[in-house]
């Protein structure tokens, strides 16, 4: 009978993996990618969970804390409540166990490529070895180097070793970085590798300068962080994951212990685990149960997984603590609080990803276009498909359709690089006619403006209009103002050359101005996702950013003895708005025809133009209230003041309001309840 | 200043209060919940001849007694713990209730000892306690009273100590069939504080011990799944425990939302159960029952748990909801207190049908369901033609300066275009749902007249692309999502649903242009949809698709009063009843009670939800609906494994569909649709066609039959027979496998069985090969 039932959960066991492997149930949880943009979006599901593992053998697990792959594709679990490391196939049949009777509390296991099976036991303090039969062949207690430091205890949780034997332990506690201890002579201590630093917030200095000794005692010590998991791949480069390490959770380190990665990839907070997979792709648990995966650059392919909370459906963790890839791809994902090993199995979409990402480190570029192109038709949206198809035409110098591929994955290097090429050949195309058009023009125009020289005479020309219309008039001494802004404010002031509306036109300018530049400058230098209009906030901020600054400066400088009136401060500071709106536009054209070569020309007309209108303003503060300099310096920092105070009394206002809409919503709601019931 | 303030404040908070009464007391007069009796049909007795034959009464089983018998079955009965016994004469194999032997007992507490030991246990509702005490019958001190009327028995249960009490009556039929009845006029509860939560019937009915039997539990998960009764080595602490006809949005019942980032839901639902069924079988006995909740589905959960959990035994049941708890916010800072509802009045009927022999397997259980919902008229024959659904979207809207702008990605034009190209290629067979037609785009809501939006061609256009579509035979259906309401776009102050905590249910959506939705109530639903029946019918449009309406099942309040599920059951019917009158229906995976008005299924589930403790998938509602009712699978474009959906699409006999854009889906990125990652029509062109070719092919052979037999052989092929003769084997493995001499490739199919037709003619697919000379054909992918 129980030989029998045992035949049936065997069977059982192999239709669910065969089912598992291929069947189209919904998965429990949803994919997601990122954009070029960095925006979140939904994609095919990368991995299918196919089954869990919920007992070895006979054995169920007590405390499974790691995991890991043997070449033998066999799981190696090291069960610190069990005090022993099981050995398991990928359909949950006991290999063996190993370390019975010897481990106290294994929290890391490694197996090697030459075979042997590293344990970080914590509780015995040691990294025992083992060969994978689970015969003892060495063991290293705490270093006597005086390096180590004779005072720090040694609790190994995780382990990896390089292919001469050379182990990266992480010990609890161990702020350091990670041990790196060589098997020569018993093992000696080789010094810390990869250690995490802390940063301080401008918040932070600034709280250390203000606090007494005393304060600082009882403030929570800003000590780093103990990697959390690490991984070593077959080039001998370590990956850790580091809990709480807002700014590099996730490193990939050379020999050296140098990051290799640019930025921090990673975005969530709990990473428990990582590891590498055929391809240079990283593979990244989180605590919660979402796994991420990268390329080696370690930008996101996808995100995937959640927390269980009691749905029971294979995929959904609650607790991960390691992450394994086999050598088809499969996902063995652990999880120490149901106390199941789940195993996922990568999708057809996934598999021609890998296949391109494959070919693309191997340099086969226009080979993985055929894998890009049937990923990006099975999702036009997947950007890092675009991406590396835009990196297969530049490569085969066809710029056109990278320039295309790259606008569509919202690559700027990219986008720049084959913008260049494809600017180049046009010029070279193009020059001659280009040159041919300019002094063309210049012809027609001296032969214009002779013949008006014909017709009226040297000082014949007929009125101006703006001579005619006041408003033009005051638009026109706009261009006088910016170029001598002194003689300019005395013309505000004095002679009354400004006029509200013409103050009104200019701000309105400015808002045109500011609008086109958001959403029309070139794909490089713009802010802004293609498409995204959000107008009526950029108008409101401008607004209220004018007319606050303008009302503050008013309030202070009128009692400080300014002469100003608030009109004349209105129209002055306009006024200050022309550079603006007279270069700005020549700005955006340019924008469009510049590589990342160029760009730093662009930067450079923004900062004269806000130079000018800076310079603009600090002279209208003080030509249009006859201010000393001193007082202007004064007015000014007054002004900033007074700004500080109004933002701090909106706020006030709108929390206070909020707490009454709080308190009349409570009330009807009870209202509502007392009714009910 | 400070008191005219302060008085002030008080004048605004009295009008405020004084408002607010006025509003709610207005609202509650209006309408009132409607009658048991009108939102229950009253449910037949089986067609077979009742067993009311005399029987020995003296002849014992176990401790039990015979009460009815007939030719191939016995029913016993225990009294003291109402358990029964069911005996298949002919074998010897038998089915019991409870678990008698205190031996095998093992060593179980108190609570579920009478669980495992009552014929019906009670789940008690003891003031505002959010756990339910579990009553057993012998240990709870009830009193039980039967009477032995023909054919069964009849039960009185008196709960002293509780002060309630019901009657029950079980009643064998000649064609195995046994029904188990608690009227609702029948309960009582006189005490104020003690109520009755849950009821299950039969909890252990075909219970068995770790891995003792052969055999399986059947749960009605998406398509089916089953558990199997082998030893669980203890492994699952839990068991499979879902609401017939999906969850309940108006008492909290939901998960704690966790979202990646706090902003992106990362889960996916599991699938409804559709139908209001579960099965045991056991098949080393040949035996099996497939258990039918005819009365009370509405309010019923199916749980199936398996050896480990809670006990060592394998059991499986409906439970019964009859009250139950809420949260009751009474601030915003948190504070809250627990209510229970009133009771929910519905009679509970189930019919356990009794299967043996070569029946005693889930084909066999899906048969007698289909051969049931016939009987009952539930199902009605539809012509079952192959073809292929294309559903089009065409517009949708994203914010743009101050107002919204409409991203129309297929107009009527496009459309007209594909088919023409579609015809080309000799695609003819199509069934279309256009969704977003209405002005305004797809989330519009709600849909009640005839107003095309200007952008994907405008009233005329698409009248005039319907007309062709009827002249091509090509079924255009117009989608209407018949549940939600946009605040945004319609006035939804009124007649939107509440909660039993009485605050507005709403469902976020996650999206950029509208970030939530809310629910008609069922009465605004049904006048929506009678008028949008009326400006369409007017317009001369007669097929409509609707969304939700069929799968949408909730708890509300209106005024003041409960509103259960079978109100909105009741009135949806009456919606889709009175909208199926004059049109042709297309529902959206519709549960059960909703089939029978149906032209076809769209987004049928075409697998389970993968539970860590269910064993395999198997086609249960396939093999019960193909050949009747046509079945459309969800969206081919989302599958990440093609292939693989494929060969399910050919295992089920479910038609394929595609959800399909004219242009690059990229169009939709911010709008509310930009989950639509991958539709353009020139990417799928090639896939539709050849999925259409194969799946038509296919079709061809098992037009209007139906399937008589479903297993998947010791080497893993599936095989699926049809009652001409017709089978067909499928390989979702990476290597090649062997069934019946018959080799089926990797990843793939082959046609076998009789086959009537001269293959010469059919010349389509991706290069079928001939399999030997037995008349195999094969089709590698």
């Amino acid at each position: 009978m129980r030989k029998k039932a045992k035949l049936v959960v065997l069977l059982a066991l192999c239709i669910s993996l065969i089912l598992g492997s291929t069947a189209a149930a919904e998965t429990p949880y949803r994919t997601y990618t990122v954009d070029g943009y960095g925006y979140v979006l939904e994609t095919q599901s990368a991995y299918n969970p196919a089954s869990a593992i919920t007992k070895v053998g006979e054995t169920s697990f007590v405390t499974p804390m790691d995991m890991a792959i043997g070449r033998d594709g066999n799981l190696y679990i090291a069960d610190a409540g069990a005090h022993v490391v099981m050995v398991s196939t990928v359909g949950g049949e006991e290999v063996r166990m190993i370390g019975e009777g010897t481990l106290q509390s294994p929290m890391g296991v490694f197996v090697s490529d030459d075979d042997k099976v590293y344990v970080a036991d914590r509780d015995a303090r040691k990294v025992f070895v083992y060969d994978l039969e689970g015969t003892l062949l060495n063991e290293y207690g705490k270093p006597d180097s005086p390096i180590y430091g004779n005072t720090m205890d040694f609790k190994p949780i995780k382990v990896v070793a390089n292919s001469t034997g050379t182990m990266y332990v992480i010990c609890e506690g161990n702020m350091n970085g990670i041990v790196q201890i060589s098997p020569v002579e018993g093992g000696s201590f080789l010094g810390y590798f990869g250690t995490n630093y802390t940063s301080l917030s401008p918040f932070q200095i600034l709280q250390r300068l203000i606090l007494t000794d005393a304060q600082r005692a009882q403030m929570l010590s800003n000590i780093p962080s103990t990697p959390t998991n690490l991984h070593i791949d077959e080039d001998g480069l370590i990956y850790t994951v580091t809990q709480g390490d807002q700014d590099m959770a996730l490193k990939k380190l050379n020999i050296a212990g140098k990051n290799m990665l640019d930025s921090d990839p990673y975005w969530a907070d709990l990473p428990a685990a990582v590891t590498t997979g055929q391809y240079h792709n990283m593979l990244v648990a989180d605590s919660d149960g979402y796994i991420y995966e990268y390329n080696e650059e370690g930008e996101l392919l996808f995100m995937f997984g959640g927390r269980d909370d009691g749905r029971q459906r294979i995929g959904l963790c609650n607790k991960v603590e390691a992450i394994a890839v086999d050598s088809s791809d499969r996902i063995y994902l652990l999880d120490s609080d149901k106390k199941q090993v789940h195993i996922f199995t990568p999708t057809e979409f996934t598999n021609l990803l890998h296949e391109a990402l494959y070919l693309f480190s191997k340099g086969r570029y226009t080979e993985s276009k055929e894998p890009l192109e049937k990923v990006l038709q099975m999702n036009s949206m997947f950007d890092y498909a675009n991406q590396a198809m835009g990196h297969a035409y530049l490569q085969e110098e066809n710029y056109t359709e990278a320039l295309r591929y790259f606008k569509l994955a919202k690559s700027a290097d990219g986008y720049s690089d084959a913008f260049w090429e494809v600017r180049n050949i046009w010029i070279r195309n193009y020059l001659v006619m280009a040159v041919v058009v300019i002094v063309a023009f210049a012809v027609a125009l001296s032969l214009y403006k002779k013949r008006q020289l014909v017709k009226y005479g040297a000082d014949g020309a007929p009125a101006r209009l703006s001579q005619k219309v006041p408003l033009l008039g005051s638009l026109k001494y706009s261009l006088h103002f910016m170029r001598h802004p002194f003689d300019g404010c005395y013309g505000v002031k004095r002679e009354g050359r400004a006029s509200l509306a013409c103050a009104n036109i200019l701000l309105a300018a400015y808002i045109l101005v500011s609008i086109i530049e958001k959403y029309f400058s070139g794909f490089l230098v713009k802010t802004v996702r293609e498409g995204r209009y959000d107008i009526i906030t950029d108008i409101g901020t401008v607004l209220v950013i004018f007319i606050g600054l303008t009302l503050c400066n008013y309030l202070v400088v009128t009692i400080n003895e300014g002469e100003a009136f608030l009109k004349e401060l209105y129209c002055a500071y306009a006024y200050c708005l022309t550079p603006f709106i007279l270069i700005k536009p020549f700005v955006v054209i340019l924008s469009n025809v510049l590589t990342y070569n160029e760009v730093f020309l662009i930067s450079f007309a923004n900062i004269i133009v806000w130079v000018w209108m800076l310079v603009l303003l600090l002279i209208s503060v003080k030509e249009i209230n006859n201010f000393s300099v001193k007082e202007t310096a004064k007015a000014l920092a007054l002004t900033a003041f007074t700004v500080l105070i109004l933002s701090l009394l909106i706020c006030i206002i709108y929390v206070l309001f909020s707490q009454v809409i709080d308190f009349i919503s409570s009330v009807l709601r009870e209202v509502v309840y007392r009714i009910g019931s | 200043m400070g008191r005219s303030l302060v008085k002030f404040a008080i004048a605004v908070l009295v009008i405020i209060v004084v408002i607010a009464v006025a509003v709610v007391a207005s609202k509650s007069g209006g309408r009132n919940s409607l009658d048991v009796s009108q939102l229950q049909p009253a449910v037949s007795a089986p067609a077979a001849a009742l067993s009311d034959g005399a029987v020995d009464t003296t002849k014992e089983l176990d401790g039990h007694h015979l009460v009815a018998a007939n030719d191939n079955y016995e029913l016993y009965l225990y009294e003291p713990a109402l358990s029964i016994i069911v005996k298949n004469t002919k074998t010897g194999a038998v089915m019991e209730s409870t678990v008698r032997s205190e031996e095998r007992l093992g060593s179980v507490n108190e609570t579920w000892k009478g669980f495992l030991q009552s014929g019906i246990v009670v789940e008690l509702q003891e003031e505002t306690n959010t756990m339910q005490k579990k009553l057993g019958i012998e240990g709870s001190g009830a009193t039980v009273s039967v009477d032995l009327i023909p054919g069964g028995f009849h039960a009185k249960l008196d709960y002293p100590t509780q002060q309630l009490g019901f009657e029950a009556e079980v009643k064998l039929y000649d064609d195995g069939s046994i029904t188990a009845c608690i009227p609702e006029s029948s309960i009582y509860e006189n005490a104020d504080n003690k109520k009755i939560g849950n009821i299950y019937l039969f909890p252990l009915l075909g219970n068995s011990r770790l891995g003792e039997k052969e055999g399986y539990m059947f749960v009605p998960d998406g398509n089916g799944a089953l558990i199997y009764l082998d030893d669980k080595d203890g492994r699952f602490d839990s068991g499979y425990v879902q609401k017939v006809y999906g969850p309940d949005i108006g008492v909290g019942e939901s998960y704690v939302l966790s979202l990646l980032w706090d902003r992106y839901e990362t889960h996916n639902d599991a699938e409804m159960i559709l139908a209001p069924v579960y099965g045991m079988v056991h098949t080393d006995d040949k035996m099996g029952y497939l258990a039918i909740i005819e009365g009370g589905d509405e309010e019923a959960s199916i749980y199936a748990t398996p050896n480990g959990a809670y006990s060592d035994y394998n059991w499986i049941t409906a439970a019964f909801r009859k009250c139950t708890t809420y949260i009751q916010p009474t601030s915003n800072s948190g504070g809250s207190v627990t209510k229970v509802t009133d009771r929910i009045k519905y009679d509970i009927n189930v019919r356990y049908m009794f299967v043996n022999g070569a029946d005693a397997n889930y084909t066999g259980l899906a048969k007698r369901y289909r051969e049931y919902l016939l009987e009952k008229d539930e199902l009605v024959k539809v012509e079952d033609a192959f073809k292929v659904r294309l559903d089009f979207l065409g517009t949708d809207v994203e914010n743009w300066m101050l107002w919204k702008k409409d991203a129309p990605v297929t107009t009527v034009d496009n459309i007209r275009e594909i088919y023409a190209d579609l015809e080309n290629e000799g695609v003819t067979d199509i069934l279309s749902i256009y969704k977003g037609w209405q002005d305004g785009g797809i989330f519009e809501l709600p849909v009640t007249s005839y107003d095309v939006s200007g952008s994907i061609g405008g009233a005329r256009e698409l009248s005039k692309l319907m007309e062709e579509c009827e002249q091509k035979n090509i079924d255009f259906y117009l989608f209407a999502d018949g549940v939600r309401a946009n605040p945004e776009t319609g006035n939804t102050t009124f007649d939107t649903v509440k909660k039993m905590d009485k605050r507005l249910y709403t469902e976020d959506t996650h999206q950029t242009v509208y970030d939530e939705f809310v629910y008609w109530t069922p009465q605004m639903t049904l006048e929506n949809l009678k008028t949008l029946q009326q400006n369409l019918t007017k317009k001369g449009v007669d097929k409509i698709a609707l969304s939700e309406v069929g799968n949408t099942m909730f708890t509300y309040t209106m005024g003041d009063t409960m509103q259960t599920r079978l109100v909105s059951k009741h009135l949806y019917e009456e919606a889709l009843k009175h909208t199926g009158e004059t049109m042709d229906l297309m529902l959206e995976a519709p549960v059960q009670c909703y089939w029978q008005y149906a032209k076809a299924i769209v987004d049928m589930p075409i697998s389970d939800s993968d539970y860590i403790y269910t064993d395999q998938s198997v086609p249960f509602l396939s093999i019960a609906l193909k050949g009747i009712l046509p079945m459309y699978g969800d969206y081919v474009n989302f599958e990440a494994n093609e292939r693989a959906y494929f060969l399910k699409l050919v295992e089920t006999g479910i038609y394929p569909s595609f959800y399909l854009t004219y242009e690059n889906p990229s169009e939709l990125i911010y709008t509310n649709s930009s989950d639509v990652y991958t539709s353009q029509y020139s990417v799928y062109r090639s896939q539709i066609l050849s999925y259409y070719n194969e799946l038509r092919q296919i079709s061809e052979r098992t037009k209007n039959s139906m399937i008589a037999n479903h297993e998947i052989t010791d080497t893993g092929v599936t095989i699926v027979t049809y009652d001409n003769g017709v089978k067909l084997y499928i390989n979702y493995t990476e290597t090649a496998l062997e069934a019946d001499h018959v080799t089926v490739p990797a990843l793939s199919y082959v046609i076998g069985g009789s086959v009537e037709k001269d293959f010469s003619t059919r010349k389509i697919g991706a290069s079928p090969q001939f399999a030997g000379a037995s008349g195999m054909e094969v089709n590698a992918g």
